[in-house]
């Protein structure tokens, strides 16, 4: 019994495991932040926003105050999620789930 | 201060009142049902009043809002504007009702009409100011009505009414606690001068978009009292209290049904008014069975610019969304609030002392929006409700003021609307966001036509389209913001000012793996040729900000800093640029329809570079004709680098918390990383 929690991550209520939607691939214990169970990478907005203009303004973020940090799945590359974050800030446990209550009630409504 | 600031943390319900539960038992069956509608029809008709009747540009945009109260003060319907108002609103009446009822000098009385825009009296800055009147009925006080619009000059240090140099409370023009200006129906002259004279950089509209505030009040006041006499007072207070207690029972029903647990976010901008700096919104989100607390510790200290707030305002921003979102089919009501809990850290920037600056308390409270925004579309999306969550709305405030003397002779000061009504809206589950949507603080605004506000304001709009590659990508890409060009035009000089910011970094964001927007300078260009040129016909004239930075056909000096901006006087044909951002994206950029890709390089809303580098998409640069093989290839080969490239996150771990921003931006976070206060704050 899975279920979805966002785009691209289940969660397995059985094993209480984060599983990638697009490879089945089992990332971590439920209980932690998914994003442990990632790949991740420091992107430079640059790559991504191009510089439209020269100079300090660009239209483009400054990549002294932010980054985009971005977690694939290790096994099939999706893009899980991206944080935009200052270099160096704590990266977010943006989801926090009572599991035994998601077991409680999926898991139960299930056999009834 | 002699200020109640406990009193501004009533915004939840009152207790229900025993004549009020005597009115809720005597509806008859539909009767809830049916007056409830007719009051939300009361709001949309004052509403329509009251915009006819103000000048300014929010009364053109309609980034406004009208609502109707209990007699507590509690609010039970409000027309879909700026939400935000409609819940400091109810402690302007509250405070009336506390101070004024039992004080003879003051009391409330038929035909009184009160009026408030301080921040510590339950406002939100100074600018939003609030006509608010009693309705009786057979002399028993049965209902308020508040009309609260945005005035676009307050007499602060700038023009404008959010000055971005303001550094105490002291440098922030008119502030009326709740006052009584009028009595007997009829607004006092005297009141109306004593505000010319504060705003005496544009009095006739104050004076104009005040009455233009009463009359959407009185409006109310001539239905609800018309309904009163048709169907008896007891309905109009039983189902008025009704609207607040359904709410109530509809947000904890349906907040039992969302999945437990703690959800986080984390948003940015980059000034506090007088300098750029890193600021940042920390959000704990904790639901548990029918309650949600937001906790916003961890959010940077107050700072001595403008860019504060107090935790009413802080909370009443939750209106936006809450309001515009998940209870949108529910009444406009205080019991929403019922089941929903607030920690706003006093020392925070989300709560500062009482005598900072909170001129820019919106444009600050744009991380809120954002915070809440992120952190709810993730409980509303693990909860199964995939159609209410929605990758963040840009909220970023791209206010652009200009004042002066316009082309009637006229003293005016006010806002360039259009753009402001035209930031991109965050991408859905499903498709991508709309491009220009609208603010999301009041998102039944809209843009006014340029020809409009040409005639009221004596510049000329050199270009005011979607920018390309504003929005942030995904698999649906926000909504395309947008860029505006004005030239100062029949008269000798205007003064221009912007309170907007993300020209460092971008408060919006996407959400899973959409990419955030992206950022927008100030641009300014002055003693230029563009009028020769216009005249001789020239053929090179730009079309849009970056075309006339790069190819610089117009004779000038260019000035492209942050998008913070302080008043400065601008000459016949000195142009002034701004930008709304675009919306934030939403998936794996690589799960774009391709086509989308082709057909948004095809409106020209995004550049061949990001097709190619960031859609991974390949097609004949010729025809457009999309190679499916290639693209897919192209992007199979990136989902193997982005594994190659990747890291495991505590190896990621291990260089990335040796990393820091640099030094300029940690000016006013506080203490690295955690963000505590590393500085005394004293205001003069």
């Amino acid at each position: 019994m899975r279920k979805q929690i966002t785009e691209y991550l289940d969660i397995d209520l059985i094993n209480e495991m984060w599983v990638c939607r697009r490879c089945d691939h089992a990332l971590i214990s439920a209980h932690e932040n998914y994003k442990k169970g990632c790949l991740v990478y420091d992107r430079n907005p640059h790559e991504i926003q191009p510089p439209e203009i020269e100079g300090e303004y660009t239209f483009s973020p400054d990549p002294d105050w932010i980054r985009y940090v971005e977690f694939y799945c290790p096994s099939c590359g999706t893009l899980i999620e991206t944080e935009a974050l200052p270099p160096g800030h704590p990266i977010t446990h943006d989801i926090e789930l009572d599991i035994e209550k998601l077991k409680e009630k999926y898991l139960l409504t299930k056999e009834d | 201060m002699p200020v109640d600031l406990d009193l501004n943390k009533r915004y939840k319900p009152e207790p229900i009142t025993d004549y009020e539960r005597e009115c809720i038992a005597k509806l008859k069956p539909g009767e809830y049902e049916i007056y409830s509608e007719k009051f939300n029809n009361i709001v949309l008709e004052a509403k329509e009043i009251a915009t006819r009747i103000g000048i300014s540009g929010f009364f053109h945009a309609g980034d406004l809002i009208v609502g109707i109260y209990t007699a507590n003060g509690d609010l039970a319907s409000a027309y879909c504007g700026v939400y935000l108002h409609t819940v400091t609103s109810q402690l302007a009446i509250k405070y009336i009702l506390k101070y004024f009822k039992d004080d003879p000098t003051v009391g409330i009385k038929e035909g009184d009409i009160f009026y408030a825009n301080e921040a510590l009296y339950g406002g939100v800055h100074n600018p939003d100011q609030a006509a608010i009147m009693p309705i009786f009925y057979d002399g028993e006080l049965i209902a308020w009505a508040v009309t609260a619009v945005h005035q676009p000059e307050t007499g602060a240090i700038e023009p404008g009414g959010m000055p971005v140099t303001a550094r105490t409370r002291y440098d922030e023009g008119m502030k009326l606690p709740p006052i009584k200006i009028g009595e007997n129906y009829q607004i006092r002259t005297d009141m109306l001068d004593m505000m010319a004279n504060m705003v005496s950089r544009a009095p006739r509209m104050q004076i104009v978009d005040t009455k233009a505030r009463v009359a959407g009040c009185d409006r109310i006041r001539v239905r609800v009292q018309e309904l009163a006499r048709e169907k008896g007072k007891e309905l109009v207070v039983g189902v008025l209290r009704r609207m607040v207690d359904a709410a109530e029972e509809a947000v904890s029903k349906r907040l039992e049904q969302w999945e437990d647990g703690t959800y986080r976010a984390v948003t940015f901008f980059d000034t506090i008014g007088t300098q750029d700096a890193l600021v940042r919104c920390s959000l704990t989100l904790t639901k548990k069975g029918n309650r949600v607390t937001f906790d916003f510790s961890g959010s940077s200290p107050e700072n001595d610019g403008s860019f504060n707030s107090f935790d009413h305002i802080t909370r009443s921003h939750s209106s936006i969304y809450l309001f515009g979102v998940p209870f949108a089919d529910l009444p406009a009501s205080s019991g929403v609030y019922a089941p929903l809990d607030f920690v706003v850290p006093k020392g925070t920037y989300l709560d500062a002392n009482w005598d900072a600056s909170v001129a820019n308390s919106p444009v600050a409270n744009c991380a809120t929006v954002t915070a809440i925004s992120l952190a709810m579309a993730k409980l509303l999306f693990a909860s199964g409700e995939h159609d209410l969550a929605t990758a963040v709305y840009s909220a970023t405030g791209c206010s652009f003021h200009v004042a002066g003397v316009n082309q009637w002779g006229v003293l005016f000061a006010d806002i360039l609307a259009n753009v402001f009504n035209a930031e991109g809206g965050g991408a859905r589950t499903n498709r991508d966001g709309i491009d220009s949507w609208g603010f999301p603080y009041g998102c039944w605004g809209k843009g006014p036509d340029v020809e409009d506000m040409e005639n009221e304001q004596p510049h000329l709009h050199l270009f005011f389209k979607h920018r390309q590659n504003s929005m942030g990508f995904g698999k649906y890409r926000g909504g395309a913001g947008t860029t505006i060009g004005v030239a100062v035009h029949s008269v000798p000089s205007l003064v221009y000012q912007s309170n907007s910011k993300n020209h460092k970094v971008p408060t919006a964001v996407g959400l899973f793996g959409g990419y955030p927007p992206a950022t927008h300078p100030g641009i300014t260009v002055v003693n230029t040729n563009y009028f020769e040129k216009m005249k001789r016909g020239d053929k090179d004239l730009p079309t849009n900000a970056i075309e006339m930075v790069k190819e610089r056909t117009i004779k000038g000096e260019y000035l492209i800093e942050g998008n913070i901006r302080d008043a400065r006087p601008y000459q016949r044909g000195d142009i002034f640029i701004g930008s709304s951002p675009g919306g934030g994206g939403y998936g794996d950029v690589l799960e774009r329809d391709p086509e989308a890709v082709i057909q948004d390089l095809e409106n020209g809303f995004i550049s061949e570079w990001v097709a190619k580098n960031v859609y991974k998409v390949v097609y004949d640069p010729e025809t457009r004709i999309l190679d499916e093989e290639a693209t897919q290839k192209a992007r199979e080969q990136e989902r193997e680098a982005r594994k190659r490239r990747g890291q495991p996150f505590d190896q990621f771990m291990e260089e990335w918390s040796k990393k820091r921003p640099a030094e300029e931006a940690l000016a006013y976070f506080g203490k690295w990383p955690t963000g505590e206060p590393v500085r005394e704050i004293v205001r003069i």
